[in-house]
């Protein structure tokens, strides 16, 4: 048996990549659209639908650097793919850049993951409605501890703030590089709150230390003990998604294609396995109805970048 | 079963012949990619990962430890014999492993290096293994205001430690300083110094800058200098091995490596090159041949190897015991986990204790294979210096590039390249060191973000910076070590003093 | 160190000045940079703009120092230089940078190791650039193949191995 699958190793590793997708993650190795792109090389190269696919990591600014010489270099091309999502949509606000979603082909949605708002466990703060009243009180005394500045977490306090009725400019967030980097100022007492994705702090509240506030869910999700920010009397609804894009300019007829494959790659066990032990939620959406929602969120990202001060 | 009892049966497990051999094929693997300059760890893993996903969990496991470690490790290599750092924590290993490499000693440094990376790894994985949870809890006490004192001690020791000219030493680590402003700010989103380039949003890469100050300005500077034949590289000169003066000479660095590089690379903020630093300036201290320092002294290369492999274990504590991912190349690891369905978190070792011990096995395994595969093979990698100066320089551009291109195939990239080059061989023609420029652009941002995160938090409350013992002790330590050359000298000590920080380079 | 002249000593040293007035202009700029800089400081006080203005201002200060000490001639010696070959290195790198997303991998990179080579003493580049493009082929070769590298390929990659 070993000796079949080192044999098949060495196999693996002589035969040539035929022509496939290239897919392009726009960060460094480890993140989350590194992730993606390298679970969808997995399911396309094992399913079948494209055995030679290759990921290549173009990495900086929010995934806008990757962004920009992708649509530069694959236009009218259907076998060049980037991976995106919800923080690439505030990225190209906040950094000018000149290229943006409208010049590649969005193709879908693929996964997603709601916001989670954590305080440590020795917190005195007990539910959601006792962290908005002390926001409230002194919005400067309440540090959130999240994501990069202008990320999904950032917007999402500006949000959370905006609708607990406290100005947008006055909070005090603290934005850290990494998930990991975030996790270590909370759980170390440093900040007030966090905020980032559940997953991220799934396995440190079944733990007990973290106490899981609110989700930014419309509904609540199963398996998750906390109410929805809806429910804590905060209008707030935010998915932190990932999408799929290729190339500008591609004809109706490529775009099918591309479409069809991912679809195809979508509807597989093989993904759906990956999903579950990633703990990705699968929440794909293409065609006019990821369009009209990719629209919709720009718009409102632009309105609160706007309100936190970070875009004039 | 104790926690010994379940390590020795990851270990059972793990010396299946079979096992071993994946694990020499992953060694072998990630050192290849490993050896590339600005290709670290967390890039060659991510590269390999793939390999692994075509054999069983225990063989996956065992060789994704192995990439690993061969990644960490090809580093130093070329760090030693081309003066072409594979990546930031192997920067002040090229210091003096070059300088070595260069009077014939090349074969030693490469052991030391090794033996060193070895035992460090032996130690810090032993420490992961029986104290990850007290030493968590530990790092976990780390805040930003203690980070900003460990930075700046880092700062007052590393920049003690260069060069004879304070007006060129200070106006080298500006330049780094300045170069560490480029890009977005983390903290508000805006962009510094980009001047409307999109490559510069990201601010400049170390390895790049490292790269074209070490290989690049030296070959221009090589091939400048007037006569030639005067400056000879023997590739070979006395022992290949280690002589016992070596041996005497390395053990205590290795051993205060380990010590300083593991608690670093345990505290979410630490970074390993903060580690190499650290030791780097101890081992100068504490030398008996502090004069040999900048010429090639052994304890520069021992100590800060065993540092930054030390610390690679020690970034593996936050991960295994919290889930915390603490570094690229954690981060990266954590993904590697999660396809042998390993969920890691604060309830790991008591959940899943059989993989979490077949991994420390893994580990220590390749660990030992990376010594077996490396030792060897010193001797033929210390002959890579008598290849002809046209071939050896050509072919150390060629490799220098690859690396730049193979993280980033860009235009762009490989102009800032050729530009430090450049720069660099400007500073080495007017007597600037090179070292500083390097740890201004890796300590600048650092300690720029964690001020402003500790002020945020304190609501721009500066004593908060001295609200803790550990930080008034670090804080304190820099002091002293800025404050006590500067007594000495007043009471007419100059002499040992500047025998003390005598460095040319 | 070479046997360059005593008399130079001493005697304020151009070279220098020009170093000296360079690290004004990189001062200057930052200055100039971070005054465009909203302020963001937000609750820390200490924005986006203080720590490139602390810089900047020290690198003024440096600038007046090297001014200071090249006028009084303190700089060390300088071996002298033999430019020819510094130019040949500079314009390998060069042109492989130009080259590299047209021609691949193999040629930009053969190309600049020729030039590195001539500017060692290997004078024959019918020789040296037919060597280079070989090695560089093997390379991208083995790290595109085996080792899931990403490297630009060109003609000569497409020639040998589908779709590169």
């Amino acid at each position: 048996m070993k000796n079949f699958v080192l044999a098949g190793l060495l196999a693996g590793a002589m035969a040539l990549p035929a022509s496939a997708y290239t897919i392009i993650a726009p960060a460094n190795p480890g993140g989350g659209w590194d992730q993606t792109a390298r679970t969808m090389q997995t399911v396309l190269q094992e399913e079948g639908i494209s055995p030679g696919t290759q990921v290549q990591n173009v990495p900086g600014a929010g995934g806008t650097i990757g962004l920009a010489q992708f649509a530069a270099q694959n236009s009218g091309k259907d076998d060049a793919l980037i991976v995106g999502g919800y923080v690439m949509v505030g990225a190209i606000l906040t950094n000018n850049s000149p290229v943006s979603l409208k010049d590649v082909t969005p193709i879908a949605r693929l996964t997603g993951e709601y916001e989670a708002i954590v305080v440590p466990a020795a917190s005195p703060i007990q539910n959601m409605g006792e962290l908005v009243e002390k926001l409230k009180a002194d919005p400067g005394a309440v540090s959130w501890a999240g994501g990069s500045a202008g990320g999904t977490d950032h917007i999402a306090v500006g949000l959370i703030a905006k609708a607990a009725g406290v100005d947008p400019t006055k909070i005090n967030y603290i934005a850290y590089s990494g998930g990991g980097e975030a996790l270590a100022a909370i759980l170390g007492n440093q900040v007030t709150a966090g905020i980032s994705s559940l997953g991220e702090f799934e396995a440190q509240v079944q733990a007990g230390t973290l106490r899981l506030l609110a989700v930014s869910s419309p509904e609540r999700i199963e398996g998750v003990d906390a109410p929805t920010l809806k429910e804590a009397g905060v209008d707030v609804e935010l998915q932190n998604w990932r999408m799929v894009a290729a190339g500008p300019n591609l004809s109706p007829e490529q775009k099918a294609k591309v479409t069809a494959d991912v679809e195809k790659m979508v509807k597989s066990a093989n993904w759906q396995e990956q999903l579950k032990t990633k703990g990705w939620m699968d929440t794909y959406l293409a065609g006019d109805e990821f369009d009209k929602q990719l629209e919709a969120d720009t718009a409102a990202t632009a309105t609160v970048l706007k309100d936190i001060g970070l875009v004039k | 079963m104790g926690a010994f009892d379940l390590l020795m049966n990851g270990l059972v497990t793990a010396a299946d012949p079979m096992l071993l051999l994946y694990a020499l094929i992953g060694v072998t693997l990630g050192t290849a990619v490993g050896v590339l300059p600005g290709i670290g760890p967390a890039l060659t893993v991510a590269l390999l990962l793939p390999v692994t996903f075509r054999m069983d969990p225990a063989g996956s496991l065992i060789m994704f430890a192995g990439i690993y470690y061969g990644g960490m490790y090809g580093g130093s290599t070329t760090s030693i014999l081309l003066n072409t750092p594979g990546e930031s924590a192997s920067i002040i290993t090229a210091l003096e492993g070059n300088k070595m490499a260069r009077k014939g000693r090349g074969g030693p440094a490469l052991a030391t290096a090794a033996i060193g990376s070895f035992i460090a790894g032996l130690i810090a994985t032993l420490l992961l293994a029986f104290f990850a949870p007290f030493i968590v809890k530990k790092a976990l006490a780390f805040g930003s205001p203690e980070y900003f004192a460990l930075m700046m001690l880092a700062f007052v020791t590393v920049s003690a430690a260069f060069g004879d000219s304070t007006l060129r030493g200070l106006t080298s680590l500006f330049l780094g300083l300045a170069l560490g402003c480029i890009g977005i700010d983390q903290l508000t989103g805006q962009t510094r110094l980009a001047f409307g380039q999109a490559e510069l949003l990201d601010g400049i890469e170390v390895t790049t800058l490292a790269v074209a100050m070490f290989a690049l300005g030296e070959a221009l500077a090589v091939a400048g200098t007037r006569n030639k034949a005067e400056e000879k590289v023997e590739a070979v000169k006395g022992s290949v091995w280690m002589t016992r003066q070596d041996w005497a000479r390395s053990w205590k660095p290795w051993l205060r490596g380990t010590l300083i590089g593991f608690p670093i690379g345990a505290m979410p903020a630490g970074g390993a090159e903060i580690g190499t630093f650290l030791s780097y300036s101890a081992e100068k201290k504490l030398s008996k041949h502090p004069e040999e320092f900048g010429h090639g002294a052994i304890e520069g290369v021992a100590g800060p190897e065993a540092a930054n492999n030390a610390s690679a274990a020690g970034t593996l504590v936050p991960l295994l015991t919290l889930g915390l991912p603490t570094s690229a190349t954690a981060a990266i690891m954590l993904a590697g986990f999660m396809q042998f369905g390993l969920q890691p978190g604060p309830l790991l070792f008591a959940t899943n204790p059989g993989l979490v011990w077949s991994l420390i096995a893994s580990l220590l395994i390749a660990n030992f294979m990376l010594l077996v595969l490396n030792l060897p093979l010193i001797g033929l990698w210390v002959r890579l210096l008598t290849i002809p100066k046209p071939w050896l320089y050509a072919g150390i551009l060629l490799f220098a590039t690859l690396g730049t291109i193979g993280a980033n195939p860009s235009t762009f990239e490989l102009g800032m390249l050729l530009g430090f080059g450049i720069l660099g061989y400007v500073m080495r023609l007017f007597g600037y060191p090179i070292a500083p420029i390097v740890v201004g652009l890796i300590l600048g941002p650092l300690a720029e973000i964690h001020l402003r995160r500790a002020l945020s938090i304190s609501q721009g409350d500066w004593t908060v910076l001295f609200h803790s013992y550990l930080s008034i002790g670090l804080l304190t330590a820099a002091a002293l070590a800025l404050i006590v050359p500067v007594i000495l000298r007043a009471r007419g000590k100059g002499q040992v003093l500047s025998q003390l920080a005598g460095d040319e380079d | 160190m070479t046997d360059h002249s005593e008399q130079n000593h001493r005697r304020p040293d151009v070279a220098a000045m020009v170093i000296a007035a360079g690290l004004a202009v990189i001062g200057g700029v930052m200055l100039w940079d971070s005054a465009r800089l909203a302020d963001l400081g937000g609750y820390s006080g200490i924005g986006p703009a203080s720590a490139p203005r602390v810089i900047g201002g020290g690198i003024i200060l440096l600038a007046i120092w090297t001014a200071f000490e090249a006028f009084r001639g303190d700089f060390p010696e300088r071996p002298k230089q033999d430019l020819g070959p510094v130019f040949w290195i500079i314009a390998g790198l060069a042109l492989q940078m130009m080259l590299l997303n047209y021609a691949g991998f193999s040629i930009a990179t053969g190309i600049m190791f020729a030039l590195t080579a001539r500017a060692f003493g290997k004078r024959n580049l019918a020789l040296t650039v037919p060597v280079g493009i070989a090695i560089s082929f093997v390379v991208w070769f083995i790290f595109t193949q085996y080792l899931m590298l990403h490297l630009p390929a060109g003609p000569l990659e497409h020639l040998f191995v589908k779709g590169a």
